[in-house]
């Protein structure tokens, strides 16, 4: 059975914009689909080891540092927790990750260690860009969460995007190549086996009992 | 034999890259241990003209790239800098094949990197906590300090021990987080006599011409030019030595005070008297140390008080302030002078004393550079680091991680 960990910084009952809703579709489907499926998210009580609806199971860490200047601050050392939920998943499953699935920047950075520090190739679903965000500023904050971006693109073994548009833009900004970007429409019939095919192409680790299961 | 022991340091500064004091303790810790058979890498920040990797006397060391594009302010850009020291930090180990046992971080400008490395590979983390921002700030007044202040907590408490440089670094971080007692422990910092034995019976006195008459006496201090080093204190006191002594004083190092400073000595009409030299590179550092009549410490926070030991080391006699960490390293009247904190009248007194009487003066050197050889070397500091790393292993060796 394929094993993937979904990074999202809102997921329900955390709503903050149309990604929560998507992330928590995407989790149960999979989970349909014979994904063994972890959610690591933020929340700031909602804690506990982990809650499991649906077959999805949900971490939820919150922030070690409670004071924050900035959404930049609060985002990087956040990820430490992140981070921490994720690997614990990887040793507490005798090291079977295939792959985490990064929607948007803010957790790439613990993306990026765990593929360096244990092989778990990571996909980056990118639902919105810093760049249309803050309206083409260079600031250096917009700066530093485009850094992020970039280092996620540069670093991922695909990006997802859900329009051409988006595709084109990721690649005019961040300098992407053409091949790595796959399209893939949420309002799609063949979303779901989209997805799956896009995780088969990347996924690392011992999937070979999954595999030969496929198509399911 | 048993397995070599291997660490990985994290530090923001190593030579040639320096801004305070964990650039040198680094290195020569670094360098003492694997003297004493550790395996040591070093992963720290880039700097020009550094190499990305070499080796120094058996120590590895790698240069990250850090954050390089502008940043909203220094603390983000930490956070960010961690993000790549991780990833790199991260990649070497992989590539070790996981061979590192322990991680050792220091201070917060790497908690998140030390934090995430050692749970992503379930190695135990240490950390050696030099300063605090509730010490630097004298309290946390700002959401800024606060953010940090509580970022040191986070490393203190994932950290499975903690070292401090002195007995009173111990308490304040105990006070300041919290900690039980039994996660602290107290290794002093060093400092290398070599590097001043071996210049010390160069002829100095044209190198000395280049600061200070012959008439006039040399009153040295060397810091960051911060509120917190107490440089304003000597400013202050300055008037005071020269009614009775004909000095020199020499203020190495910058900081935002230095203007505010420069212009009142400016302004007081003493400014031939008191010479700002700004950084100025480790050989310039050390002659001026062996040439100084006086070495003055007059800190208000000071976790340890490293340039009261290299003085100490250059046999030139301190006067220090008594607070933070220079209250152990210097006894009075046997090893040095103490004077109050933040008082110009006490500082003056004690600068006076040294340089008026020249026995007593011989005496706290030769007694200051006697405690220097025992008790702050190099060899000492690394086996102590090395037996609290074996304590940390054989403790992680009965845990659930392995």
């Amino acid at each position: 059975m394929m094993q993937v960990i979904i990074f999202s910084w809102e997921y329900p009952p955390r709503i903050v914009g149309q990604l929560a809703d998507y992330v928590r579709e995407l989790a149960v489907q999979l989970v349909k689909n014979n994904v063994e499926t972890y959610v690591v998210t933020y929340h700031d009580y909602l804690k506990g080891q982990y809650d499991e609806s649906e077959g999805v199971k949900t971490y939820r860490v919150a922030n070690p540092v409670r004071t924050h200047i900035g959404v930049l601050t609060w985002v990087l050392t956040l990820n430490q927790e992140v981070e921490r939920a994720a690997a614990n998943i990887y040793y507490n499953t005798s090291k079977q990750v295939n792959l985490v699935d990064a929607h948007d920047w803010h957790f790439i950075p613990a993306a990026v260690t765990l593929k360096k520090a244990l092989n778990i190739p990571f996909v980056f679903s990118v639902e919105s860009l810093e760049e249309h965000r803050s309206h083409g500023a260079n600031s250096p904050f917009t700066m530093g969460i485009k850094s992020i971006e970039w280092l996620g693109m540069y670093e991922a073994e695909k990006l997802i995007v859900k329009s051409e548009w988006m595709r084109d833009e990721v690649i005019r900004l961040h300098k992407v190549p053409l091949e790595k970007v796959k399209v893939i429409s949420p309002k799609s019939v063949t979303w779901m086996k989209n997805v799956l095919e896009a995780y088969k192409s990347v996924a690392g680790g011992g999937i070979s009992g999954w595999l030969k299961n496929w198509p399911f | 034999m048993a397995k070599e022991l291997a660490v990985l340091m994290l530090t923001w500064e190593f030579p040639p890259r320096i801004i305070g004091g964990i650039s040198p303790h680094v290195y020569y810790l670094s360098k003492s241990l694997a003297r004493n058979g550790v395996k040591v890498y070093v992963v720290t920040c880039d700097f020009p003209r550094a190499p990305q990797h070499e080796i120094i006397d058996g120590v590895e060391v790698f240069r990250i790239d850090s954050y390089k594009n502008p940043s909203p302010d220094f603390a983000t850009w930490v956070y960010l800098m961690n993000v790549n020291m991780q990833k790199e930090a991260a990649a070497l180990v992989n590539s070790l094949g996981g061979k590192v046992d322990v991680f050792h971080a220091h201070d917060w400008l790497v908690a998140d990197a030390g934090i995430g490395l050692k749970h992503v590979f379930r190695k135990p983390l240490l950390s050696t906590i030099h300063s605090t921002e509730i010490g630097r700030r004298n309290g946390i007044h700002l959401d800024y300090e606060k953010m940090i202040h509580e970022t040191e907590a986070w490393l203190t408490y994932e950290a499975w021990r903690v070292i401090c440089c002195s007995d009173y670094m111990v308490s304040h971080v105990r006070w300041a987080f919290g900690l039980p007692v039994d996660k602290l422990v107290m290794i002093p910092n060093g400092v290398n006599v070599e590097v001043y034995n071996k210049i010390e019976n160069d002829d100095l006195s044209r190198f000395r011409g280049k600061f200070a008459l012959p008439e006039e006496k040399i009153v040295l201090f060397v810091g960051r030019l911060v509120y917190e080093k107490g440089v304003h204190v000597l400013v202050n006191a300055v008037p005071k030595v020269l009614e009775k002594v004909n000095a020199k004083f020499i203020i190495v190092g910058n900081g935002y005070m230095k203007e505010r400073l420069s212009s009142l000595v400016k302004n007081i009409g003493l400014a031939h008297k008191v010479l700002f030299t700004g950084f100025v590179d480790d050989e310039t550092l050390r002659r001026l140390q062996i040439c100084a009549d006086v070495s003055v410490v007059p800190s208000l926070f000071e976790p340890f008080g490293i340039v009261a030991l290299e003085a100490m080391a250059a046999k030139s006699p301190v006067v220090v302030s008594d607070a933070g960490g220079l209250s152990e390293i210097v006894e009075h009247d046997a090893t040095g002078v103490k004077v109050y904190a933040n008082n110009p009248d006490s500082l003056a007194w004690g600068i006076i004393k040294v340089l008026l009487d020249e026995t007593y003066a011989n005496r706290i050197r030769t007694n200051a550079y006697k405690i220097v050889q025992e008790k702050y070397n190099w060899n000492r500091i690394a086996q102590q680091t090395k037996t609290i790393y074996g304590c940390v292993l054989n403790e992680y060796s009965k845990s659930t991680w392995t």
